[in-house]
């Protein structure tokens, strides 16, 4: 986990709070979550390279210390299919960043592996000081957005805890099908909430985790952490 | 882990500020320690007396002829630190600090050195701001509460000064018996867990109350509650429950995660029955303190009146426990005597024109059914029968069963004759209440333990394994 502290410490050198995009995937990939195929990239060709590499479709993100809401500069295109339009998304963002948000700092871009959609769920941690930390789970959008639809247990997460957290929201069912739609890949997801705790516990250093959305895929198929925050104390 | 031994089983106690002024609080607690019955030495210190009640006084700690165990002191809070100083040269093992006037108000630096005497010397510190505690096994009130505590299994800590003295009254009246009252108050140095390490192991206790405002060191505390609930149930009370959830925070996480929630889950990781009212969680502690643990859920519900049975079966349906229909046998049984109209499913309708007779009846037979786990009765007061005619058909039933094997809750639903009724039952040591559903969610509690029970063995046997 050498690679994971590294990461960890250059962030707090740099009083950066927020861990870049690729940054957090390799922190997670080091605790074998699973992360899509990803990669930074600081031109056009290597963009297309790496797409390639990946295997199409892929998405491009703008990783910058300085930019939240990505998409809100124009930040993120989506479902690209080719090599050629690979090249043409990795300038696509550069000018729409460089018009919207002239001064931000740049790391490179982000090709990853498009997640597929499904079911959407989400897995999350806070550290408090006098508990440690806690995880969450809960189904992703309206479930946790509006309803609140979420259930918590203290690290460490016990696979008898992580069983419990899935079946305690109210929206279990959606988990194990419903309107003819085939269960969900439970046991995957617990793998998630385990080693999300596990993370926690091994790095005080980070403050709170998000993986928001992961998509839930059908039992036997697993699931995948479409996007990542991970915040470090303040 | 914190040796609470001679707190608990003290040679000898100090009572520092023991005056001769009936009104004091250092006055009080040496009227209750010598009135409630401790046998070993009891030691007044008062410099400008030569006798407090009766018994010879010590100008100071230091010049009692023997090292004592436990200090119980009550002077004004800027005088506490020479007076442990004192102790704690002479030996003292334990200082109990009824005083306020620290932490509570802003003198945190008071207390922290109050503290920092104390270890100079090994010595452990209960309080400050408290009204001190109780351990009936050794005859021990060092309180200025009432005074005749009932001696029985449950250990009660509590976090609230003058609530928890009300509710040391209340375990009086509700005739609930106690092995433990803990005045915690600022947990300067012991707290909750040290107490919890004592009573998992404690023979006397069977159950713990915890009234709690909040905790210092969560991860200890759901250590140490994890591997009580093994052996014993704990009920809390826990204030500021609805505080909002959201807080400022940079994930999604941290905003929903209120700090509620952290102890919401923490109860729930450490099997803790986590009561809305003190009125829910004495309901529950009577319930838990008198009966045995269930096999498994196979409740029955008898009663006289259609009414009262749906709203104990609806109030178990809340909590998960879904009623099945009675064994064969137990219906047979109470076919034998019943008019043919009567709804023997469950619950199982006695009819209003129940005499007293076959409440007794249908009790002893369920009680002796093995196919029966657990029993709520339920009487609405007719015209027929009186009340507590009913209480004594029950405890005849279960005197002649040879006492409860399987748990039992009653409701004794009516006036002024029903709680007459209660009371009897209370006295034998069966748990009773006003209302269908308070029984009901009684019997809930036991059942809900058992699950969490297992749940925990489960968890801490993964933890202690991986």
């Amino acid at each position: 986990m050498d690679s994971v502290k590294e990461i960890l410490k250059k962030a707090l050198e740099e009083g950066r709070r927020k861990l870049l995009e690729h940054e957090a995937y390799a922190v997670a990939e080091a605790y074998r979550l699973p992360v899509p195929r990803y990669g930074l990239v600081r031109d056009p060709d290597e963009a297309a390279r790496l797409s390639k590499e990946i295997g199409f479709p892929v998405v491009l993100k703008i990783v910058s210390p300085d930019i939240t809401h990505k998409s809100d500069v124009g930040g993120v295109i989506l479902d690209i299919r080719s090599e050629e339009d690979a090249k043409k998304a990795f300038n696509k963002i550069m000018e729409n960043v460089r018009r919207y948000a002239p001064n931000a700092r740049i790391a490179g871009v982000l090709v990853q592996e498009m997640v597929p959609s499904d079911v959407e769920v989400i897995v999350g941690a806070t550290r408090d000081p006098v508990f440690g930390p806690l995880l969450m789970f809960g189904l992703g959008g309206i479930f946790v957005e509006v309803l609140r639809d979420v259930s918590f247990r203290l690290a460490p997460v016990t696979p008898i805890d992580a069983e419990e957290m899935i079946r305690e929201i109210k929206a279990y069912n959606v988990l194990e099908g419903y309107r003819g739609k085939p269960p969900r890949d439970i046991e995957a997801l617990k793998d998630i909430i385990m080693k999300t705790s596990q993370l926690m516990l091994e790095n005080p250093e980070i403050q709170d985790i998000d993986l928001n959305p992961i998509m839930a895929f059908e039992r036997g198929k697993g699931a995948k952490v479409a996007d990542i925050r991970i915040i470090l104390k303040g | 882990m914190a040796d609470l031994k001679k707190l608990f089983y003290p040679s000898s106690i100090a009572v520092v500020g023991a005056s001769r002024n009936p009104k004091k609080i250092g006055h009080l607690i040496l009227k209750n320690l010598i009135e409630y019955g401790y046998k070993s030495r009891i030691y007044p210190v008062n410099p400008a007396a030569d006798e407090v009640l009766g018994l010879k006084a010590y100008p100071s700690v230091s010049s009692i002829p023997e090292p004592v165990d436990v200090v119980v002191v009550s002077v004004p809070a800027p005088k506490v630190p020479e007076v442990i100083e004192d102790a704690g040269k002479a030996g003292a093992k334990f200082a109990v600090i009824i005083s306020s006037g620290f932490k509570e108000v802003g003198n945190v630096e008071l207390e922290k050195k109050v503290v920092e005497t104390a270890r100079k010397y090994g010595m452990r510190v209960l309080g400050p701001n408290i009204f001190g505690y109780v351990y009936t096994p050794s005859r021990i009130n060092a309180t200025f509460g009432p005074r005749d505590v009932i001696p029985g299994g449950v250990a009660f800590i509590t976090q609230s000064g003058a609530l928890g003295i009300a509710l040391m009254g209340t375990t009086i009246m509700e005739g609930i018996g106690v092995s433990a009252i803990i005045s915690i108050g600022n947990k300067a140095d012991l707290d909750d867990a040290d107490f919890l390490e004592f009573f998992e192991n404690d023979p006397n206790t069977n159950i713990v109350l915890i009234y709690l405002e909040g905790i210092t060191n969560g991860r200890r505390f759901v250590e140490a509650a994890s591997r009580v609930t093994i052996k014993k149930p704990i009920v809390v009370i826990k204030s500021g429950r609805t505080e909002a959830g959201a807080r400022a925070a940079a994930s999604h996480t941290g905003s929903l995660a209120g700090n509620i929630a952290f102890y919401e889950t923490a109860f729930k990781q450490s099997g803790i029955l986590f009561a809305k009212s003190v009125e829910e969680a004495f309901d529950w502690v009577k319930a838990l303190t008198w009966n045995p643990l269930p096999n498994s859920d196979r409740i029955v519900v008898i009663t006289n009146g259609g009414g009262a049975g749906v709203q104990a079966s609806d109030t178990l349906a809340d909590n998960g426990l879904l009623l099945q229909k009675p064994p064969k046998n137990l219906v047979e049984e109470i076919r034998k005597f019943v008019p043919p109209f009567a709804s023997l499913a469950n619950p199982i309708d006695l009819t209003g024109m129940a005499p007293t007779d076959w409440y007794y009846k249908a009790v002893y037979a369920a009680l002796n059914d093995p196919d029966v786990d657990s029993i709520v009765v339920l009487y609405c007061h007719t015209a027929l029968t009186h009340p507590v005619e009913v209480a004594d058909a029950i405890m005849n039933a279960v005197k002649d069963s040879g006492g409860l094997k399987k748990p039992m809750t009653v409701a004794l639903i009516g006036g002024v004759e029903a709680y007459e009724g209660i009371k009897k039952l209370t006295q034998a040591k069966i748990p009773a209440y006003p209302t269908p559903e308070r029984a009901a969610a009684a019997m809930a509690a036991i059942h809900r333990y058992v699950k969490y029970r297992e749940y925990v063995t489960k968890r801490l046997s993964y933890l202690g394994g991986s």
